[in-house]
């Protein structure tokens, strides 16, 4: 998909929303009570070989908590033997081919949820809730990211609920030192766990820790043998406000990540615009952009979410998931620091403003 | 066994009903005085006649009343409420018995419901009353049969009648109508009938009227496919469209609930047959800009056909969720919550109606003594906390739930 591809495909004025919208038609379709609306969750755990992903998910799916999951595994290597670990206590368990998840086996990955989804459809599998994805040590998480964006790929069917990442305290520090996909791994995860910090001393958990904060301001927590509060790696987040509060940390380690707020509700037109130009001549740098929308032309606040140059379908809320009603982003960039990224925003919304203070009743379709 | 099978809704509590769950299509909602939120069922065959369950904790519904049919040949199957006034169906086995018609309970005191009048619709050719619509307190809309209407064929024998009920101890028919041709003395022919074993006969089921449009009656005409009426002058209802889809599909169109807003009506069959025996019977999504030409667009994905034809019992369509026009019910135009005796309760997304999405099923276990070692799934009610009640043909009972998506 070309950069340009972010261009008003969501405002279109053909479609079955013209024909059957109401009176009430929402611009994205219908409001959702939450950002996954009725799809089904993925939890995608990376994770450097032998930081303990495995045992996580083996001790997740021995809770009652982790009842009707299915189990994706792509295994880089010696095939087999973590599968082995997790079919005895998972309903379905799949493995994928030999190879990284993050390239080639994408469509490996595209394909097994697909028959998963429709196996479960016609009852030939258990009718799993969730799906959890074990992805190889080395995998970029980027085009899991991106598997999960559209229609024709999963996008109807999945929601990408939590990008997990799990760094053990033994190695973590190191191969977050000299490994960049490692880097990367936590800098776009949701949520990271921290392992075995009972075979080291405090002192050098609290230097992973403090690491993955210069990186990420993701919510961390400690896990021994794998157990932590299922509900760490299953809850769907109302808030994302505690991302959204903590401190910058631009200009760490090659990669920037920095929140945007907005007091007064943007235009779509202007926001789609924004994230247009910063997609087609930055998108390979753009490594995640989320957060919410207070919009001119929507009742609820609008979740969006950009993985590179891939924008997943804006998602109407029913309400906000607190009581701060302004727009906030949060971006993870290569180099690409906040002060462009601002004055790019400001720039867009003067130059769209008459436009949408003309007619603001009808959504501006820019083609 | 087979498991419940649970996706995007949560069970909140299920209650069999002591013994007596087998539940028809009358699902009504009543704030009693004090408070209760009591839900009145239809019972689908005697001898229970109707059961009241209080379902203010929605986690712990409570039996509160419960009444007997005077006799075992009726039954009752279809009711409503408005304030504390309730409509009961009466539909007797075969044509000629008594009583058939609707009675009218005073329900001020849930546990104590008393009969304020039966309205008699008994005669040589009538079976009473098998549904009725009965939402704004004045007029009660049904699939009946009269003394003195003959059909041309003994399953023609209900129609579309109008009971005024606003003095509520004297209901007075004020209107009716009958697919023409279905009536002896009709100067139209009668309607070609089904094969035999699929001739479930030229009637109303559900026959709707919404504040939206007064002027309009949506009516399931069973064989007779989807039927719209202009009843602006009630004494002469008038047809002004008719969506007529058998055969090649094997009739028993069931419900017709119009999306006002989005101009489209959900359409639902009646699964009548066992096994799959009239498969496909289906919920449609039907294009109604142009009233008088309805267009079929899209179809409601289906139970998976493999997973559950042999499961025992009926497979299919059956009753929608209707955004009952009342204070204490749920509405909503781009969600469709069916029934589907085995295949459960499901919920579709039709934001875009030509691609309707599943997005949420309920499919309990079978209850220990269902007779077909089956569940079967046959009405669904939603209130306005967006709290779903869905009932068992059988055994099963009630089942309380919450949508989650």
């Amino acid at each position: 998909m070309s950069g340009a591809s972010t261009r008003s495909r969501w405002t279109s004025e053909t479609g079955p929303a013209s024909l059957f919208g109401g009176k009430d038609a929402p611009l994205f379709g219908r409001r959702q009570r939450r950002p996954r609306g009725p799809r089904l969750p993925v939890i995608a755990v990376t994770g450097f070989l032998g930081s303990g992903k495995t045992t996580l998910i083996r001790a997740l799916l021995d809770k009652p908590e982790g009842a009707n999951t299915a189990v994706v595994v792509n295994e880089y290597g010696e095939i087999g033997i973590d599968n082995a670990l997790l079919r005895s206590s998972s309903d379905v368990t799949v493995l994928l081919g030999n190879g990284c998840l993050c390239c080639n086996i994408r469509t490996d990955l595209q394909e097994t949820l697909r028959g998963l989804f429709a196996d479960r459809a016609r009852g030939a599998v258990p009718s799993f809730e969730r799906v959890v994805i074990e992805t190889s040590g080395l995998a970029d998480p980027g085009p899991v990211l991106q598997t999960f964006a559209t229609d024709r790929a999963l996008g109807r069917e999945f929601y990408l609920q939590a990008l997990v990442s799990v760094v053990d305290a033994v190695n973590g520090e190191g191969n977050l030192e000299r490994m960049p996909e490692a880097k990367k791994q936590v800098a776009l995860a949701d949520r990271i766990i921290v392992s075995k910090s009972d075979l080291v001393d405090p002192g050098a958990t609290g230097r992973v820790v403090e690491y993955i904060a210069s990186l990420n301001a993701a919510p961390v927590t400690n896990a021994v043998n794998g157990e932590i509060e299922p509900s760490f790696l299953l809850d769907e987040p109302l808030s994302t406000r505690q991302r959204f509060d903590l401190g910058d940390t631009e200009h760490s380690h090659g990669l920037c990540s920095f929140s945007l707020f907005f007091d007064e509700p943007l235009s779509w037109p202007s926001f789609e615009q924004t994230m247009a130009v910063l997609t087609a001549l930055r998108g390979h740098d753009l490594l995640r952009v989320k957060g919410f929308l207070a919009l001119h032309e929507c009742r609820g606040p609008v979740v969006v979410h950009f993985v590179q140059h891939v924008a997943h379908p804006p998602v109407e809320l029913e309400d906000w998931p607190d009581a701060d009603r302004r727009s906030r982003l949060v971006f993870v960039t290569r180099d690409l620091p906040r002060e462009l990224v601002a004055q790019l925003f400001a720039s867009v919304a003067q130059i769209v403003a008459p436009l949408v203070h003309r007619a603001p009743q009808a959504p501006i379709v820019l083609s | 066994m087979t498991d419940t099978a649970i996706w995007n809704f949560r069970q909140l509590a299920h209650h069999e009903l002591d013994g007596f769950g087998g539940i028809g299509e009358g699902m009504s909602i009543q704030i009693a005085k004090d408070g209760r939120r009591i839900l009145w069922l239809a019972h689908e065959s005697a001898p229970k006649n109707f059961t009241a369950v209080d379902v203010s904790d929605p986690r712990a519904p409570k039996i509160v009343a419960r009444a007997d049919l005077p006799q075992s040949h009726m039954r009752s199957n279809s009711l409503e409420t408005v304030g504390d006034i309730m409509a009961v169906a009466y539909q007797t086995k075969e044509q000629g018995l008594q009583p058939a018609g609707f009675e009218l309970f005073d329900i001020s005191v849930p546990e104590n419901p008393r009969s304020i009048t039966f309205f008699d619709c008994s005669g040589p050719h009538s079976r009473g009353v098998h549904q009725l619509w009965f939402a704004d307190g004045e007029y009660i809309h049904m699939s009946s049969s009269a003394p003195d209407f003959t059909p041309t064929h003994p399953r023609d024998d209900q129609f579309y009648r109008i009971i005024d009920v606003k003095n509520p101890s004297k209901p007075v028919e004020v209107g009716r109508w009958w697919l023409p041709g279905t009536r002896q003395g009709d100067s139209e022919p009668p309607p070609v009938r089904h094969p035999e074993g699929a001739d479930t006969g030229f009637r109303p089921h559900n026959t709707n009227v919404y504040p939206e449009r007064p002027d309009r009656a949506y009516l399931g005409y069973i064989d007779g496919g989807m039927v719209i009426l202009d009843i602006s002058d009630k004494a002469r209802p008038k047809m002004v469209a008719r969506w007529d889809y058998h055969p090649p599909y094997h009739g028993f169109t069931h419900t017709v609930v119009p999306f006002f807003d989005r101009n489209l009506f959900i359409v639902s069959d009646e699964c009548v047959r066992t096994e799959g025996g009239d498969w496909p019977k289906l919920v449609w999504i039907v294009d109604g800009r142009t009233e008088a030409n309805p267009v079929p667009i899209a179809t409601c994905p289906l139970p998976p056909l493999d997973n559950y034809m042999r499961r025992g019992a009926r497979y299919g369509a059956h009753n929608l969720y209707e955004n009952l026009p009342k204070p204490n019910a749920w509405k909503s135009d781009r969600i469709v919550l069916a029934t589907y005796f085995n295949g459960g309760l499901r919920a579709y997304d039709t934001t875009n109606p030509y691609q309707p999405a599943e997005i949420g099923y309920f499919v309990p276990a079978p209850p220990e003594r269902a007779p077909s070692g089956a569940i079967q799934i046959n009405d669904v009610f939603v209130d306005e906390r967006q709290i779903v009640y869905t009932v068992d043909r059988h055994v099963g009972g009630l089942y309380t739930l919450e949508m989650d998506f």
